[in-house]
């Protein structure tokens, strides 16, 4: 395997995705090869159905190509079982959604350990994980509550603790600040520019919003499934 | 979190929807209730049919010789001709501590007249006090007081004192073939009367004291034809009976001891057939329960789809998913059982201690020669509660699979982007 192999976050080849529903296909996304380094902050944007979240999905093992292949890390996702795709979820890719990313019943902070408890990581290591995440993104004391009980923006904050403290290759954001006011937006997007100076950690956003796209080191334009263009904003 | 956040997830999930949670529960400790009371008073009945034909008249086993069953015949009396010590016999048959009493009786059939009337009926010798401790007929007499030894007394079932249009202080005739081929008869006073509710027994039996009736049929005084043993709990009679022959034998030649399952086979089958049932009312009260369980799941369950989505997404396996509702299952399961024991405890032990009585509503039933009157009596049986919450467990998990099953294939992707 040539050395700058090692060096890749994601890397997609000719990845397509077509669905099929009855007699129409929509190819969602179309041929598209990109590869992310490690440590990059990068967005996916473009016009709604323009096939962001799909390659998002693709990137994260939770849709399946139709052609082409995906490489996260250095392990190739097309032809894994369920069960590795699973595992692959856990140990190396962190997900935050637009919304509802937490389990209700739940606390923050249990929230925030699931993914380290179902690797296996020691119950202290959890804590102080978590402890330190929650003290950089000014969620101390909020430790015990439960989803309901807090707003979106501190949701939206747990679910990005979550993505990080089980230490993936990288975290996929589709839209995580859609559904906030910009103080909330503004203050999420410092806590993961920090997290990805300061930490190293790999994010790749799907947005059509401009304060994510102004941040972002690489912007990856998409239209009818594929790579339109690709600007490097900062 | 515990290192499994399944147990905690599916607990806190039921938690939910209170009222659906207690629905839902209801329907389960319900299905507990009727399945322990119902089983609980079936064998409430069976006992009640055994102990009547065990210790009403009958004992729970019977000492004879081996020539009186089934004849009767007066000369077929234990140890032949010469009789036996029967204080002797009577020690050495109560040796066992599982014996509670024995007493002897006699048997002869005879006419009792009164007046005009006349009724064909079985003479029945008894040692009054012997009787009262072994059997229940004479326990209580609906008049009068029990024969006194030497004084021509006797006491017959309410039934035979109103054919023979007597009462208590009357004089009746007794007339029976005697063992010297003479004809013995003699002039006696009732004393008093009992019943049973057995037609057959308040028709048919006068009952003498032994030495009377011996005296009258010209018997010796070691010569009786049955010395009837009681135990304390009847399921043990065949056991008993085994210990008894042992302590006997040797003495007696030729006696036999048959417990009450030899003389009334068909209340041992039913009471065989009665407990067969009891796993169909299992059967059919769950199965109906489950139902109800599988379509609370499955509601529960289908409004979760994203949760299970989320869940999937950041790294469960499906098998992650289905252990989080199985434990859900698992928790309602526990909730209905902790429900059903609230709701059966009290009503079993008011029951088991303190039956409503419906004989105001039925009347007593004659049923496989015993008479059985209809309270709400109800057995404890630890074994069958142990497996009626084992049932209720199994109900609540197994109505959970396909609900969870279903919750583990939710396709995350699709579900995640239509919000
Ligand atoms: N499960 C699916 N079945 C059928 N068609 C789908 C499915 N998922 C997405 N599509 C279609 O694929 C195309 C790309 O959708 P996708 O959700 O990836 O776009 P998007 O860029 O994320 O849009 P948006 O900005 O609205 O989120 C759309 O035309 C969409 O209708
Ligand atoms: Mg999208």
């Amino acid at each position: 395997m040539p050395p700058e192999d090692t060096r890749r976050a994601v890397r997609t080849e000719n990845l397509s995705k077509i669905y099929r529903q009855e007699a129409e296909e929509v190819q969602a996304v179309r041929d598209v090869s990109l590869t992310i380094q490690p440590g990059e902050f990068a967005a996916l944007a473009g016009p709604s159905g323009s096939g962001k979240t799909t390659l998002l999905n693709l990137i994260g093992g939770l849709t399946r190509p139709t052609h082409g292949q995906v490489w996260v890390g250095d392990q190739e996702l097309s032809e894994l079982p369920n069960r590795a795709l699973a595992r692959l979820r856990l140990d190396q890719v962190g997900f935050v959604f637009q919304a509802y990313n937490l389990l209700p019943v739940l606390t923050a902070r249990e929230n925030a350990e699931f993914p380290m408890l179902l690797q296996g990581v020691s119950a202290p290591e959890r804590t102080r994980r978590v402890d330190e995440l929650f003290a950089r993104t000014g969620m101390e004391g909020l430790e015990d509550r439960r989803p309901g009980k807090l707003s979106g923006g501190q949701q939206q904050r747990v679910a990005v603790v979550r993505a990080v403290a089980s230490r993936p290759a990288l975290v996929l954001a589709d839209e995580p600040t859609a559904n906030l006011d910009s103080a909330s937006s503004d203050a999420l997007l410092d806590l993961m520019d920090d997290l990805n100076r300061e930490l190293g950690v790999t994010f790749v956003f799907a947005t059509h919003d401009a304060r994510v796209m102004d941040r972002c080191r690489r912007l990856v334009r998409m239209m009818d499934g594929g790579v339109d263009s690709e600007e490097t904003p900062a | 979190m515990s290192q499994s956040p399944w147990a905690r997830i599916g607990m806190r999930n039921l938690g939910r929807h209170p009222k659906r949670t207690l629905l839902t529960a209801m329907g389960l400790a319900v299905g507990f209730f009727a399945s322990v009371v119902l089983v609980g008073w079936s064998q409430g009945l069976v006992n009640q049919m055994v102990e009547n034909s065990t210790s009403l008249l009958g004992g729970q086993l019977e000492i004879h010789d081996a020539e009186f069953l089934p004849e009767r015949g007066l000369y077929d009396t234990i140890g032949g001709r010469d009789g036996v010590d029967l204080d002797q016999l009577l020690t050495r048959a109560t040796s066992d501590v599982r014996v509670v009493a024995a007493a002897p009786r006699v048997y002869a059939g005879g006419l009792v007249s009164s007046g005009n009337s006349t009724v064909a009926g079985m003479l029945m010798g008894v040692d009054p006090e012997g009787e009262v401790a072994l059997s229940r007929f004479l326990d209580v007499l609906t008049a009068g007081r029990l024969p006194r030894p030497g004084q021509n007394e006797l006491v017959v079932g309410t039934e035979m004192a109103r054919q023979l249009e007597t009462e208590i202080g009357g004089e009746l005739v007794v007339v029976a073939p005697a063992a010297d081929g003479s004809m013995g008869n003699d002039l006696f006073t009732l004393v008093g009367t009992y019943r049973t509710g057995l037609g057959e027994i308040d028709s048919a039996f006068a009952v003498l004291p032994v030495e009377d009736l011996q005296a009258l049929v010209v018997l010796s005084a070691g010569r009786v034809h049955e010395i009837a043993v009681s135990t304390q709990d009847p399921w043990v009679a065949e056991e008993v009976a085994v210990a008894v022959t042992t302590a006997v034998d040797g003495d007696v030649l030729e006696a036999e001891v048959v417990p009450w399952t030899e003389l009334n086979p068909a209340l041992v089958e039913y009471a065989r057939l009665a407990s067969s049932m009891y796993g169909v009312i299992l059967v059919i009260v769950f199965g109906l329960a489950m139902f109800g369980v599988a379509n609370t799941m499955l509601m529960a369950t289908y409004e979760r789809r994203r949760e299970f989505a989320v869940m999937l997404a950041v790294g469960t396996t499906p098998w992650g998913v289905v252990l989080s509702v199985l434990y859900e299952a698992l928790a309602l399961g526990l909730f209905a059982l902790v429900l059903g024991v609230v709701m059966t405890a009290p009503v079993m032990i008011w029951w088991h201690n303190a039956p409503p009585d419906l004989t105001g509503l039925v009347g007593e039933i004659e049923m496989m020669g015993s008479v059985v009157s209809l309270t709400m009596q109800v057995e404890y049986d630890v074994n069958f509660a142990v497996m009626t919450a084992a049932a209720l467990l199994a109900t609540a998990v197994v109505a959970a699979f396909y609900p969870a099953v279903r919750a583990s294939r939710v396709p995350p992707a699709d579900i995640l982007s239509g919000l």
